[in-house]
């Protein structure tokens, strides 16, 4: 019975099904570009800082902004749409309000990086901060361009004078973006705070297993932190010498027993 | 041209600038000069090397050649960088200063220094909860937890896309070096740790009250502006004129005099709780405490006005003027004060009540003004406001001031509070003790409990203090009036 609604089903609702699908996955990888931005934010100015730097920067903004024009039309054209269900409007009401806040994150990442582009111009190595960071970024660079081959982000030509022209046109995109988000708040009639989201209180843990950098960082703690860890260690070893010399006796009884 | 955040914003935030922060950076980006800056070592994890440390001992001598200050002086002024965020500790990462001795720090990320231009957002904080719960459940502090709840109340709508950011962020720093991972760790804890203190410590970002209006904006040159202008031009013409070297030697002699007793300038005796968290100055301080310390003391010998602010000084003074029969001064002085600052309700009740008590003929606590003022007075109280009785109060003070005052000086009650005057010894805390005494902050008493106390003390001194009836009866004879001592009004100082 089920297949024979779902064969019955209006291809309207079909295609904005797809639609949503198609919205919520522009979204994700948007909030995925965003994510990368901030963390290639976070090393502007420290000693891997340079021009290799700025150009991922450059690049991940750029791919953040074509996502963002892409995703506007989309949800602003459904939006609009009168005829769209209860149910997918909501849908369509949750991915607005992440991609406005992802807008807004993104926005103020641009605005710290143009300041800070401000302090540290041009770039040398004499004026860096001396931050600890040692890696490139190009990792996160390529999960941003969702390039699976490394060597295509490494290997471009850094053409002279990129710095200057990257300055102008960032204060150019954080004008556009800026228009972009207050056109969105008066095109688009969606009430945020009606908007119930899917997940529940704490975000789940992604792998329990992964608290590799976490011992890194307890290691340098206060020393009342590491007591807990130590009695328990302790506890364990006690109890495994208890069960060998548990063991060791029974054995010998059963020795003196059958010999 | 400048990027304002005033679109997020929605122009509801201005937030008073702090000029220390500009000066801050530079000095920061003095500091990490590889070859003129502060020594930098490598920090040695349990598998990993991170470079770029430095230690407190390096930070503080770097310091104190640069601006030519001695040690302490540095030492201070590391703990502010180190409270604004520009540098963090690695180990005992909750605590914001600087110690002189091997332990590690390390600059801050220009991308997290501390700005005004963008307020902190919440939006941020919540995803960086978001990711260290994710990271491992039940790594929050209790107060992390409650702000944790109280951003998921207030930013439900949101929280979707906050659990998503937190775990993309998550994704995107695993594809970084181990390193660097821990670096951006550090870096992003000790972020928070400045602009989201647990509560009860003292933030060095707290700049006070958002203001309504922009101070960067130029003013609107309308008509009402220009007469504003045109009224201040002329009262600044009207106002009466004093040389400057007559300003200036009255400035001087106030320093002079107030040098000694101004904590910022000498030391605070027996040590300033700002700077050693040991409250017993204050303690020794309170209002109403039953021995004052000698500096107190020595305030009241400066001026009356002196004398008469600190409460201790006026019960001093109150109980010399006891004993000389001319306590109505002092009560006729208070119940006027009372009027003027109190509540305008009872404002008729009090201004007949000190009428009755002080200034009708034959009052039981009949005051002694001159008959112009007299007049002015009692016409005056016909209709009677707030500023009714100022020129009899004026009299009054001036009369104790020139008469009073100075024997109050010479007599034995100031002598003897003089002579049992406390003089603490100065504390001489080690670093450690320091430490102890910093773990060990306690809120002081509630600004309640203290008036409630200030009431209780006022009712009893009020209950207890005795009416002049000498007075009277020696002022009736003399007048050889032939009237019954009136019985004695409670509450006869009308407060």
């Amino acid at each position: 019975m089920p297949l024979i609604i779902n064969r019955v089903r209006d291809e309207h609702t079909v295609s904005k099904d797809k639609a949503l699908v198609d919205g919520k996955a522009l979204v994700d990888s948007l909030i995925k570009v965003v994510a990368c931005y901030r963390h290639l934010a976070s090393c502007v100015g420290g000693p891997t800082d340079g021009l290799k730097l700025r150009d991922d920067l450059r690049q991940t903004r750029e791919k953040a902004q074509t996502l963002a024009v892409a995703i506007c039309h989309h949800l602003t054209s459904y939006l609009r749409d009168r005829s769209l269900p209860e149910e997918q409007r909501r849908e369509m009401a949750l991915l607005w309000v992440a991609f406005s806040s992802s807008l807004e994150l993104l926005h103020a990442d641009m605005c710290k990086v143009f300041n800070m582009y401000n302090v540290f111009f041009p770039v040398n190595s004499s004026n860096l901060v001396q931050t600890g960071l040692q890696g490139g970024s190009s990792e996160v660079a390529a999960r941003a361009l969702s390039l699976p081959d490394l060597t295509q982000a490494q290997t471009r030509n850094l053409p002279a004078g990129l710095e200057r022209r990257e300055h102008s046109a960032l204060e150019l995109e954080i004008s556009t973006l800026g228009h972009m988000i207050d056109d969105m708040e008066t095109k688009v009639n969606v009430l945020r705070w009606m908007v119930e989201p899917h997940g529940g209180q704490y975000a789940d843990p992604i792998s329990s297993t992964n608290s590799a950098s976490l011992a890194l960082l307890s290691v340098d703690e206060e020393q009342p932190r590491r007591q807990p860890l130590r009695r328990r260690s302790y506890m364990i070893v006690l109890l495994l010498l208890l069960a060998v010399v548990l063991v060791a006796a029974t054995l010998s009884v059963c020795v003196v027993f059958f010999s | 041209m400048t990027i304002r955040n005033t679109l997020l914003d929605h122009g509801q935030r201005f937030r008073p600038r702090m000029a220390c922060l500009k000066k801050a950076e530079k000095v920061l980006l003095e500091m990490q000069d590889p070859k003129t800056g502060v020594k930098s070592q490598i920090q040695r994890l349990v598998i990993t090397t991170i470079p770029h440390a430095l230690t407190g001992e390096d930070i503080i001598a770097w310091l104190a050649e640069r601006f030519h200050v001695d040690a302490q002086e540095a030492r201070h002024l590391g703990s502010t960088l180190v409270a604004l965020g520009y540098i963090y500790p690695l180990q005992h990462h909750k605590r914001l200063i600087v110690k002189a001795d091997a332990s590690l720090y390390r600059f801050q990320t220009p991308y997290f220094w501390p700005t005004q231009q963008w307020p902190v957002e919440d939006t941020d904080y919540a995803i960086y909860l978001a990711k260290r719960n994710i990271r491992k459940k039940g790594m929050l502090e209790l107060h992390e937890q409650e702000q944790y709840s109280h951003l998921h109340k207030w930013m439900n709508h949101k929280w979707d896309f906050i659990v998503m950011q937190a775990k993309e962020q998550y994704r995107a720093a695993k594809e970084r070096k181990k390193p660097d991972r821990v670096v951006f760790d550090c870096q992003e804890r000790a972020y928070w740790v400045v602009h989201r203190p647990p509560p009860g410590t003292v933030s060095a970002m707290d700049y006070g009250l958002n203001r309504r209006v922009d101070p960067g904006a130029d003013e609107v040159t309308t008509p009402d502006f220009f007469e504003r202008i045109m009224i201040f031009t002329q009262q600044s013409i009207m106002r009466p004129r004093v040389k400057s070297s007559v300003s200036i030697g009255a400035l001087v002699k106030h320093c002079a005099i107030y040098h000694g007793h101004d904590p910022f300038l000498s030391k605070c005796l027996p040590s300033n709780p700002w700077l050693t968290d040991d409250v017993t100055s204050w303690n020794l301080n309170m209002p109403n405490v039953e021995t004052p310390t000698k500096m107190r003391v020595e305030r009241w010998t400066f001026s009356f006005g002196e004398l008469l602010s600190d409460p201790r000084g006026r019960d001093d003074f109150r109980l010399f003027l006891r004993k000389e029969f001319s306590g109505e001064n002092l009560a006729f002085w208070e119940a006027c004060e009372d009027l003027k600052w109190g509540a305008a309700a009872t404002m008729r009740e009090k201004a007949e009540q000190i009428y009755k008590t002080f200034l009708a003929r034959g009052a039981p606590r009949w005051i002694n003004i001159d008959g112009k003022t007299m007049e002015i007075t009692v016409n005056g109280l016909k209709h009677p406001h707030r500023y009714v009785l100022d020129a009899a109060q004026t009299h009054i003070y001036m009369l104790m001031k020139k008469d009073s005052y100075g024997r109050y000086l010479k007599s034995p009650v100031f002598k003897e509070t003089l002579r049992k005057a406390a003089c603490p010894e100065e504390h001489k805390f080690t670093d450690a003790q320091l430490e102890h005494n910093a773990r060990n902050r306690r809120p002081s008493l509630s600004p309640i409990i203290l008036r409630q106390q200030e009431q209780e003390q006022r009712a009893r001194t009020a209950a207890s203090a005795p009416v002049d009836i000498t007075q009277v009866m020696s002022r009736l004879s003399r007048r050889s009036k032939d009237a019954e001592p009136r019985p004695a009004a409670q509450g006869v100082r009308g407060t």
